[in-house]
């Protein structure tokens, strides 16, 4: 079997087999209609035959045969008897040839010019028809031409098995031959007529069909090219392709988005990195054309800028921390309890915390599956936005409780709080929101950071705030 | 002594607000800053300004939406709109909103001090005068002309952006490092002592002998002490 899948187009291959399968049933059809007349035809003419040779064959007997005759009559089948018969049977459209019970030649009907000639006798016909068949007729070929022979056995009544003689009757079948012929071109023509047309139509259909998916094929183009815009417009189509357009589209919509906040991701990062990069070459500026002159302004804005490098540096960090969660997070997940995990965090933390005390609120005794790193980064990032926010000596507060399938740690502190607008988007890219207690600019990406670092390990994360009141912040973590 | 110009920085990053600051005081403009929007319309309310320079992004507020409010209250100081997005249809809406003129962050700060220059004159705040005069020198910043006494002398761009340095900030000590930022650019590699030579022809060309009009400040560089006109 030839395997056409995929090396030509889809309207090729439906069109190709449409056209096979209307070239075998029109053919079919013609070869079928075409024999079925060829045999009409035939039988016609062989009963014909028949129908004309009777009555003669059996005048012929009646006269020829002794009254009371016996089934041994005919003994003496003579040839003047013979041409008789044949004679009466020849016309211009048969020939009739007699003979006698062994085979032989007794008489041939043909006198005249315009009479049709007979064909050289088939010996083996003429034993089956002397055997007793009624119903032997074949095809001879005489001077090239076709030719229906009948052959009939003569017995001396009807009833008779006794076969004495055998007449062949022979007709020239070259006029039926032509009208079959004729009837033959014309159904030919009508074949390839049907086949051309049928194909036309047949590949115009398959191609209008196929026209929506060309157009989706465009869109796609589109698309890569980047514009998001594309949609595919046959989604009322009930078939196949109103499903796949239907998907399509869910699709390109999904994709906008991915496309979108990627877009917006990286004009936000631009900026980020835009702000800080105006400061210090301003500050250049102004230090280079005279303010270097002034020990104290130089001072002042030497140190400015050293801040800002680092808050660059700390938001390219946290850039590089949401690209490596995002493309490879590297989470290698541990046991961990966390009734001894925290006690030895506490020591950790404690550079961070500065003038804050971290109150651990023990829960009950459990062990979860996380990675460590992970954990202690996200702790870290919820900490230093907790003091961040909180005036100094405020506690900040840790515990954990158990939910049916997680645990639920969360980070609380009594610091200002937000505003409903600030704690909506909260999680989002370069969303930070200025201290009161902190002259320290956010990334505007810690949460974004953590709640990724939480999703990296199965987990989720939400906060609640109230203003002046505190925040927060609840993430699980998996058994 | 002329009233200083008075510019309102309205915006919230504080490095931004402190070399605009800085460096706009060095050019002679009285500054005050604001962080928040808020406080910027409190700040206008009260005070009479001669330009407001404003940040797009403020942590209150849009800066579209401030400038269009300060334009309902008819409120009329030429505003130099701040920002990072250099989206055309920005730059439009800014326009739109009542901003005079548009900056794209990062500026390069002498782009700010034209076009701060060029509102200002549009303002008739300051004359379109192209011409300084020092005592006796006159000096052409457009043909680049400089007459002393009435007699053309001729002088090398170097000493030409110097001598125009020096008239634009009289009695200024200007540090051999910061005559050379200024007048050669700042990215020029050389040593500050070229400073030297250059100060000293252009003295020899103003005939500036006795009369000591560029000064020596020792172990600091010079100062431009104009002759004052009887």
């Amino acid at each position: 079997m030839i395997n056409l899948n995929g090396k030509y187009s889809l309207k090729t291959r439906l069109g190709l087999l449409y056209a096979l399968l209307l070239i075998v049933s029109v053919g079919m059809m013609g070869y079928f209609s075409y024999w079925n007349i060829w045999q009409l035809f035939t039988k016609n003419e062989i009963s014909h035959l028949r129908a004309v040779a009777k009555p003669v064959i059996s005048q012929w007997i009646k006269t020829e045969q002794p009254v009371n005759a016996t089934d041994s009559s005919f003994v003496n089948f003579t040839a003047q008897k013979a041409l008789k018969l044949a004679y009466q049977l020849t016309s211009r459209h048969a020939v009739a040839v007699v003979f006698n019970g062994s085979g032989k030649i007794l008489a041939d009907g043909k006198q005249l010019p315009e009479e049709p000639s007979a064909p050289h006798p088939n010996a083996a016909m003429i034993k089956k028809s002397l055997s007793g068949h009624n119903e032997v007729t074949y095809w001879a070929m005489v001077n090239k031409k076709p030719v229906l022979v009948v052959l009939i056995p003569l017995r001396p009544n009807p009833k008779s098995h006794r076969v004495f003689g055998v007449v062949q009757i022979s007709t020239p079948f070259s006029g039926m031959k032509h009208i079959l012929y004729h009837y033959g071109i014309m159904q030919w023509i009508a074949v390839v007529l049907i086949v051309i047309l049928g194909v036309l139509f047949g590949f115009r259909f398959i191609g209008w069909s196929l026209k929506d998916l060309n157009r989706l094929t465009i869109a796609c183009g589109e698309i890569a090219k980047g514009d998001f815009t594309q949609r595919a417009s046959m989604i009322n189509r009930k078939d196949e392709i109103g499903q796949l357009a239907v998907s399509f589209n869910v699709m390109v919509d999904k994709l906008e988005g991915v496309f979108l906040s990627q877009k917006h991701f990286v004009a936000n990062a631009a900026h980020e990195l835009l702000t800080p990069l105006t400061g210090l070459r301003g500050s250049l500026e102004v230090l280079l054309r005279g303010g270097s002159d002034d020990p104290e302004v130089q001072n002042r804005m030497t140190k400015a800028m050293y801040k800002e490098v680092n808050h660059l540096i700390r938001v390219c960090n946290r850039l590089l921390g949401l690209s490596r969660l995002e493309n490879a997070p590297h989470i290698i997940k541990q046991p961990i309890v966390l009734s001894n995990f925290f006690p030895a965090f506490q020591k950790q933390a404690h550079y961070l915390m500065q003038n804050h005390p971290l109150v651990i609120d023990k829960g009950p005794f459990v062990t979860v599956m996380t990675d460590r790193d992970l954990l202690e980064q996200i702790l870290f990032n919820l900490l230093s936005n907790a003091i961040r926010h909180s005036p100094v000596n405020k506690p900040v507060t840790i515990g954990w409780k158990l939910l049916s399938q997680f645990v639920e740690i969360h980070v609380s502190d009594e610091g200002e709080g937000m505003e409903k607008e600030i704690r909506d988007h909260a999680f989002e890219p370069f969303f930070s929101s200025q201290s009161r207690f902190s002259a320290e600019k956010g990334t505007g990406l810690g949460l974004t950071l953590t709640k990724l670092m939480t999703e990296a390990q199965g987990g989720t994360i939400r906060l609640e705030s109230s203003p002046g009141k505190g925040t927060t912040v609840f993430f699980t973590l998996p058994f | 002594m002329e009233e200083k110009i008075k510019i309102l920085i309205i915006e919230d990053d504080l490095l931004i607000v402190d070399f605009l600051k800085t460096g706009l005081q060095y050019e002679g403009y009285g500054v005050t800053t604001a962080g928040r929007g808020k406080e910027g319309l409190e700040i206008l309310k009260n005070n009479i300004f001669q330009l407001l320079i404003l940040d797009v992004m403020l942590p209150d507020t849009d800066g579209f939406v401030l400038c269009r409010q300060l334009r309902e209250k008819g409120m009329a100081l030429p505003i130099l709109m701040l920002t990072i997005r250099n989206e055309v249809s920005d730059r439009i809406k800014g326009l739109d909103s009542g901003a005079d003129d548009y900056l794209t962050k990062p500026f390069v700060f002498d782009e700010l001090l034209a076009r701060i220059r060029a509102l200002l004159r549009r303002q008739g705040k300051t004359s379109v005068s192209r011409e300084l005069v020092a005592g006796d020198i006159l000096l052409n910043t457009e043909t680049r002309e400089v007459l002393n006494n009435g007699n053309l002398i001729d002088l090398t761009p170097t000493e030409f952006a110097l001598l125009v340095l020096f008239i634009q900030h009289p009695h200024r000590v200007f540090t051999r490092e910061t005559l050379l930022n200024r007048v050669l650019g700042y990215d020029y590699e050389g040593s500050s002592n070229i400073i030297d030579v250059h100060v000293n022809h252009l003295r020899k060309k103003l005939s500036d002998g006795a009369t000591r009009l560029i000064r020596t400040v020792y172990g600091v560089g010079y100062a431009f002490y104009p002759r004052e006109n009887d």
